[in-house]
């Protein structure tokens, strides 16, 4: 199969989940108990007021009706209006987007930077201190509860050293690079900075000790096979067995795991994001859950929903374009 | 390094079963005017604020009060005057017991749906395939809260059976479990198990034993239930093992959130403690470590099995989402 | 043991001296090679035959120096002749130096490391396994061949001439087209390679990755990638086993005329005595760690001493004879685990002509007179007599005479397999 091919049929499959996700969170609201209009309206609402609210919610429709209509606002790029602050909700969730997006890609970032290294230092001194050590941190970094963590550092950093803010996004980064861009002003970017690390170290760790404990398994998994047997007796430099065959072939299938594993790197920005009291999307879904504003609960899950799906469609196009045996089955 | 995590994971497993004869004190009681202790060995000045409302305007005094840690409660109290060494036992309970039953929900109805997909292959598994994506779309923990909040936290009281018996007094008489959490957690992480069953059961049905069995004309269910589910057991061993530490931590979580029907939880302690961070720690400090040491312990279990049995699942951790 | 070359011996490209290659595991000390002589010939076929688990491919991997944790090389010398090499370590090593032989093992590691692909390359068993599966046939080849050129504009250096390849440069390698390790020249040799291999439309098949490729024609791009360097030893680890008997002969066929046309010496290992006898010059038989005979292929065809070898003869199908049947030798080998091997000779107890002299290890004693045929066995010395067979062979291992055939049975119905092609 060649690539365009496989491309088309995941996007087409892509496609369909994200119908699924649609579908699966309009239903959500009608297998939930509880009215919706007791939500918008004050506690002595009379009737008349009720039945005035149901109609402006556009509430009083058959359910199909209600769903094309839902639909057909989706695709215009319309997802209602928040019934408790009576905004868009999508430009309400799309103001919250980046700020989510840069704490995980810093977080991303991070943990990529420092787990790699680990993972393939570990590998290659097995059984030593340092792998022990490496392993060690590993161990606890998945075990270890973020929004404790996340509290903990707050308690170090902030509290006792008194080093770092605890949290609260005070600019974000296309306003700090904006900054010193226009203005030549680089302490945007330091607010920015020293606003972000504690909560990206937080979301991040977990996804440190992930990525390390996956490197140095896949790392001994390699150069244990035959193949980099026969690149020693070529007498290929040891550089290069180590990180252009055996590094490359244990990341490749990592990919796809933090492909994955995305869903937990959102569901751990909600708790950072409270910890933190960071703006971001994560805190958008408990509130909205809280008030029963549906637009908003619909909107931010099929919003995290479709980028999970794209997400993994670029995934595993770039798997199957970097790992000739699977092709493009 | 696995015999420390069998014998801290006895260890946490007798101390919630026990927790009644271990307990010092009822969990729930508010022990008035000793808030806010510190554990032995932490005893010190600190400054703690008081509010009033003196002619309708709000005043805080703050006043610098000499902490005295005291035998009767060794790891101190919280903000309410709560033993904290007996919330950590009873938090034991709720954390082992939901982790252990939403584990056993999500791994039979997972491996159920998956050795389905898996066995029936074609269209039939295309189909559950697609509709297990669209739950793996949403994340765990924003499924859970999304489904907590609409739903709420529902909680089911279990009698103690010690405090039943008559063989412990002045501990609750029952305990809280929290209900729904664990079925929402359990709906949020079966997947996890469908796609491991999926995978064997998609290459075992090719085997040629399989086969044989079939074409001399066994039932589905007989080979379901005969060949496909013993040879699937171990990777989905290792799988819940992993899983029941991903579901404490995700408790926790959801716990410290406020969507959790028990008030018995280290999540909750932890979120109660947040308050008080810079004058009393070990509220938020001792329950986090409560966790730590427990999902090490289980996550020490989990590798010890993988690297005994072998199984190829690197590629299904399960999400936190904590 | 010093050895002091002859010059008429100038033959000899290879002497292994007392070679010892032990693997410490937690089950014990496992003796895989123990002290094993031979010499290897420039420009022939020398063959190592044995059972699996003889040794014959540590004693290999020795040669190359890959032997991997937890084994170790702990006593011997092998002597390679190369008057340039001499010159070159004489002053920093003159033990490791005598005349122009070169002892390998006390050169230091990067030394060693020097001389894989440019003096010893290898081939294995499952070629498909013997290259990575992500990385394009050409650009592998490419790499051996890079290795050696890199190693050839810095011959004066005695220390490790390709690992000055640093992670920096590795970096830099990545980020710039320029600067990768394989050079566009290199590709090129690879498809004159393949080509030399008899691989039909190298260019393009040099382009493709190894699971496009057949068993076949894959060993014969692996002969390939250890040619890149013009080795002086080939050394062949059953390069036939995982490949279909009309694949088999192709490539016998083809390391024999690569061997005529290039001068190079080849080690050819199998359990198969079949395929060593088509294409080999002289023979080293192994058993438990030991090599126990060796000669040249008419020596071990028609003179052989060592019972072992005889039974190895005789599992050979021999289809000029078909009446005469199929002797399978009875028993296993034996454990190589230290803690369990006796101080006799190895095979006694599965020996047919086991002797009370068989309690003792018995030392290499040449067979008629001849230097080149050499045995580890008393039958060189003494015919076999029954009057003093040893009495806990199999055949009279249980006193009680039904248990005694029984067992006997059990033995020959679970006989070592050879194959045959």
């Amino acid at each position: 199969m060649g690539i365009y091919k496989f491309l088309l049929k995941r996007v087409l499959q892509g496609l369909f989940v994200i119908w699924g996700i649609v579908t699966v969170v309009f239903l959500l609201r009608f297998m939930t108990p509880g009215d919706p209009v007791s939500f918008v309206a004050p506690l002595d609402a009379p009737p008349a007021l009720r039945a005035q609210i149901a109609e402006d919610l556009g509430l009083n429709q058959p359910l199909h009706i209600q769903y094309a209509e839902y639909l057909i606002g989706l695709v215009q790029g319309d997802m209602g209006y928040s019934y408790i602050s009576n905004t868009d909700a999508g430009s309400r969730i799309f103001a919250r987007l980046p700020a989510t997006l840069e704490l995980a890609l810093m977080a991303t970032l991070i943990a990529i930077i420092i787990s790699i290294p680990l993972g393939i230092i570990s590998a290659a001194n097995r059984h030593e201190p340092s792998d022990y050590a490496a392993t060690s941190f590993s161990l606890i970094g998945i075990s270890t509860p973020n929004f404790w963590l996340g509290i903990m550092l707050i308690l170090v950093f902030a509290e006792t050293l008194g080093v770092l803010p605890s949290g609260q996004q005070a600019i974000g980064l296309v306003g700090a690079l904006q900054m010193l861009i226009f203005e030549q002003n680089v302490s945007g970017l330091r607010a920015w900075g020293a606003h972000i690390i504690l909560p990206a170290i937080t979301l991040g760790t977990y996804f440190t000790a992930l990525i390390m404990r996956l490197t140095r398994n896949g790392m001994l998994e390699e150069l244990g096979k035959t193949y980099i047997r026969a690149l020693r007796a070529k007498g290929l430099p040891e550089t290069l067995v180590r990180y252009k065959h055996a590094l490359r072939n244990t990341l490749i299938p990592i990919i796809t795991i933090l492909g994955l594993q995305l869903g937990t790197l959102i569901g751990g920005a909600v708790v950072t994001e409270t910890v933190f009291a960071w703006p971001g999307l994560g805190r958008l879904v408990i509130t909205s859950v809280l008030n029963r504003d549906w637009p908003l609960i619909q909107g931010t899950l099929i919003v995290i929903g479709v980028g999970f799906v794209v997400i993994n469609i670029v995934v595993d196009s770039l798997y199957a374009y970097v790992n000739p045996k699977v092709g493009y089955e | 390094m696995a015999k420390i995590g069998v014998v801290l994971l006895i260890s946490i497993l007798l101390a919630s079963i026990f927790a009644p004869f271990l307990a010092l004190h009822d969990p729930t009681h508010q022990y008035s005017g000793e808030s806010n202790n510190p554990p032995i060995g932490f005893g010190g000045e600190t400054e703690t604020a008081t509010t009033e409302v003196v002619d309708g305007e709000v005043q805080t005094t703050v006043e610098t009060v000499e902490q005295s840690p005291t035998m009767e409660h060794p790891l101190g109290t919280d903000a309410l005057g709560r033993d904290m060494f007996s919330r950590l036992l009873f938090g034991a309970r709720t954390s082992i017991l939901v982790g252990l039953t939403a584990t056993t929900l999500a791994a039979t109805a997972g491996v159920v749906y998956g050795l389905t997909a898996g066995y029936y292959g074609g269209r039939i598994d295309d189909g559950m395939m697609r509709l297990a994506d669209i739950m793996l779309a949403f994340p765990s923990l924003v499924l859970a809260v999304t489904l907590i909040g609409l739903y709420g936290t529902g909680s089911i009281r279990i009698p103690d059976p010690w405090v039943g018996l008559g063989l412990v007094d002045g501990m609750p008489e029952s305990f809280v479990f929290p209900g729904t959490i664990t079925v929402v957690i359990a709906l949020v992480s079966w997947v996890w198990f469908a796609r491991v069953a999926r995978g064997e059961a998609l290459s075992l049905r090719d085997e040629d034993y399989v086969r044989a069995a079939r074409t001399a004309g066994a039932s589905d269910w007989y080979l379901l239930r005969k060949h496909l589910l013993p040879n699937c057991l171990t990777p989905i061993i290792v799988l819940a093992t992993v899983q029941v530490a991903v579901v404490i931590l995700l408790e926790s979580a959801l716990a410290f959130l406020g969507f959790s029907g028990t008030q018995l939880s280290w999540g909750f302690d932890v979120a109660q403690g947040r308050d008080y961070l810079a004058t009393s720690w070990w509220i938020t400090t001792l329950p986090g470590m409560a966790i730590l040491l427990t999902v090490v312990a289980i996550n020490l279990i989990g590798d010890w099995f993988r690297d005994a049995l072998d199984p190829d699942i690197s590629g299904e951790e399960g999400g936190t989402g904590a | 043991m010093v050895l002091v070359p002859r010059e008429s011996d100038s033959a000899d490209l290879i002497r292994v001296r007392d070679l010892t290659t032990r693997f410490y595991t937690e089950e014990g000390q496992i003796n895989a090679v123990e002290s094993i002589n031979f010499t290897i010939q420039k420009g022939e076929i020398f063959g190592i035959v044995g059972e699996s688990g003889s040794g014959k491919s540590v004693a290999a991997l020795s040669l190359i120096d890959l032997i991997e944790e937890p084994g170790r090389i702990v006593g011997g010398e092998i002597w390679y002749r190369n008057p340039d090499l001499a010159e070159m370590v004489a002053d920093a090593t003159p033990d490791a130096v005598d005349g122009a032989y070169v002892d390998i093992l006390q050169l230091s590691e990067g030394g060693r490391h020097a001389l894989r692909g440019s003096t010893f390359s290898m081939i294995f068993q499952d070629p498909m396994s013997s290259f990575n599966p992500s990385v394009t046939v050409g650009e592998q080849i490419a790499e051996a061949v890079e290795v050696q050129r890199r190693a050839s504009a810095n011959p004066r250096s005695t220390r490790a001439r390709t690992e000055d390849f640093s992670l920096v440069s590795f970096l830099l390698s990545s980020a710039l087209p320029s600067r990768q390790f394989v050079t566009p020249d290199s590709k090129d040799r690879a498809i004159e390679l393949l080509e030399q291999v008899g691989i039909p439309d190298p260019a393009k098949r040099a382009e493709e990755y190894p699971y496009e490729y057949s068993g076949g024609m894959l060993q014969r791009a692996m002969i390939a990638q250890a040619l890149a360097g013009e080795p002086e030893i080939l050394i062949a680890d059953e390069p036939t086993t995982a490949l279909d008997v009309t694949i088999q002969s192709q490539i016998l066929q083809l390391l024999s005329e690569l061997q005529d046309e290039t001068g190079l010496s080849i080690v050819l290992i199998s359990h198969n005595l079949g395929v060593i006898s088509r294409i080999c010059d002289r023979v080293g038989v192994m058993y438990a760690g030991e090599l126990i005979e060796k000669g040249d292929l008419s020596d071990i065809h028609q003179s052989s001493v060592h019972p072992y070898t005889q039974g190895l003869l005789d599992s050979i199908p021999d289809f000029e004879h078909p009446e005469s049947s199929l002797q399978p030798i009875p028993g296993n080998v034996p454990s190589l685990l230290d803690s369990e091997m006796g101080d006799g000779c190895y095979f006694a107890d599965r020996c047919p002509k086991a002797m009370t002299t068989c309690r003792e290890k018995p030392p290499e004693f040449t067979v008629d007179g001849d230097d080149d045929h050499t045995v580890q066995c008393y039958l060189a010395r003494e015919a076999y007599d029954p009057a003093k067979a040893l009495e806990d062979n199999i055949d009279s291992e249980e006193p009680d005479a039904t248990a005694s055939t029984m067992n006997r049975e059990q033995l020959e119905h679970s006989p070592v397999e050879f194959d045959n092609e």
